[in-house]
């Protein structure tokens, strides 16, 4: 059973817990789900975009420990100056490689296609072209955590331990959100640095998934931006709409890769949220 | 004078409809807005309330709301009314309306407050990957 596999079964059990527990404003129980119409580009070649129709949100906030949307955190500090968790998370980079196709091409895929231009080079014969396979990573790591009226911040490492890259990630955030009344406003930016083995793992080559139509390429670490803007209006106490708007950049490593296609990540959504 | 007795009859109900009527006034009342949402940045909403009322009938009625004992306004000989205020909310309270007797409420709106926020801090700090949605 993989990681993914894990990560299903246990956002099942959690969501049956879930409905039945009480989640009132006490509640350690943090549900809501929304329902609407969005996508996410995949920058590989050879993909499918990432539709969008449903977005969960389940979170329980024990006294140390939580469980926030997959990330499982243990809190060693928490004061008015900040928190600081111990963290376990999936990494995100895997879900572009579950929406790839194989076909039989006549021109290979080049490296730095997505970043210079680049063209492949025509093939005596055409040729399958698959985009190699990628595994969900476990990641550990810490995350500290603080806000006030300038607004949130998030800088977080993590550490792959389940052997899957070995590499590790460090994450920014900072947002900042208006309010007035109904309406709700909030942007945030950051970046995500990447090592060279994660960025090598997910976006790298490797000799035996090379072939005539695919290179073999070596990822370096580089730095992902990222933008989003995300917007609500409250419609009750359980209902609102939403809408949100996310903008990621490949870092040059992985965006020089010949499965990747192109090098901008967007995604929008928008559709209605109900709150538990 | 069997006529009259029938004038009689068909006259008394009447009068006790008329009375039972009057006892159980039907008011609309509505309140705007309804919600007030606060968090850790705006832990409290300062509105301008309209609240609205309409009566099937006209007569004495009184406003009140949970803020202050006496009545907010009172209207005689009307069946409806209007009143606007501004106030600074930080708790779910109410506002009613009764008749001459103002012991018994016709209607009653409630304001909400809906805190967005949680009170635990850890959640509030926690942003969301940038893709996820909420």
């Amino acid at each position: 059973m993989n990681a993914a596999s894990v990560a299903s079964l246990f956002l099942v059990g959690v969501s049956l817990f879930g409905v039945a527990a009480d989640a009132s404003a006490q509640s350690p129980w943090r549900l809501g789900v929304a329902l609407g119409h969005g996508v996410r580009t995949n920058p590989l070649i050879q993909s499918d975009d990432i539709p969008i129709a449903l977005d969960l949100d389940i979170a329980w906030f024990g006294e140390r420990f939580y469980f926030d949307n997959f990330d499982a955190g243990f809190t060693v500090i928490d004061n008015d100056a900040m928190t600081v968790n111990a963290v376990g998370r999936i990494n995100s980079d895997r879900v572009f490689f579950g929406k790839t196709d194989t076909r039989l091409v006549t021109i290979g895929a080049a490296i730095g296609q997505a970043t210079n231009f680049a063209v492949g080079a025509p093939l005596a014969q055409p040729t399958e072209l698959t985009v190699p396979d990628r595994d969900y990573a476990v990641e550990l790591g810490i995350e500290m955590l603080a806000d006030g009226r300038w607004g949130q911040l998030q800088l977080a490492a993590h550490q792959d331990a389940s052997g899957t890259h070995d590499g590790y990630e460090v994450f920014l955030d900072y947002g900042y959100g208006w309010r007035r009344q109904r309406w709700s406003v909030e942007p945030s930016l950051g970046f995500a640095y990447k090592s060279d083995e994660l960025n090598d793992y997910y976006w790298g080559v490797r000799p035996d998934e090379a072939s005539a139509a695919l290179p073999e390429y070596q990822a370096g670490s580089g730095v992902n931006p990222h933008l989003k803007l995300a917007a609500s209006y409250q419609l009750t106490r359980h209902w609102a709409v939403a809408v949100s708007a996310e903008y990621e950049r490949l870092s040059t490593e992985a965006a020089a890769s010949p499965i990747v296609a192109d090098r901008d990540v967007v995604g929008y959504f928008a559709g209605a949220h109900y709150r538990f | 004078m069997r006529a009259f007795a029938a004038l009689l009859l068909t006259a008394v109900p009447t009068v006790v409809l008329a009375q039972s009527a009057e006892s159980a006034a039907t008011v609309d009342l509505k309140v705007k807005p309804v919600l007030c949402i606060v968090d850790a940045r705006t832990p409290e909403c300062d509105i301008a309330f309209l609240v609205l009322w309409r009566s099937d009938r006209s007569g004495g009625y009184c406003l009140f709301n949970d803020f202050v004992p006496a009545p907010l306004r009172c209207w005689s000989e009307e069946r409806a009314g209007e009143l606007s205020e501004q106030r600074v909310v930080r708790d779910e309270f109410r506002y009613w309306i009764t008749g001459s007797d103002t012991a018994t409420e016709l209607a009653v709106v409630t304001v909400e407050v809906l805190r967005l926020d949680d009170g635990d801090r850890r959640r509030n700090r926690r942003t969301r990957h940038v893709w996820d949605l909420l």
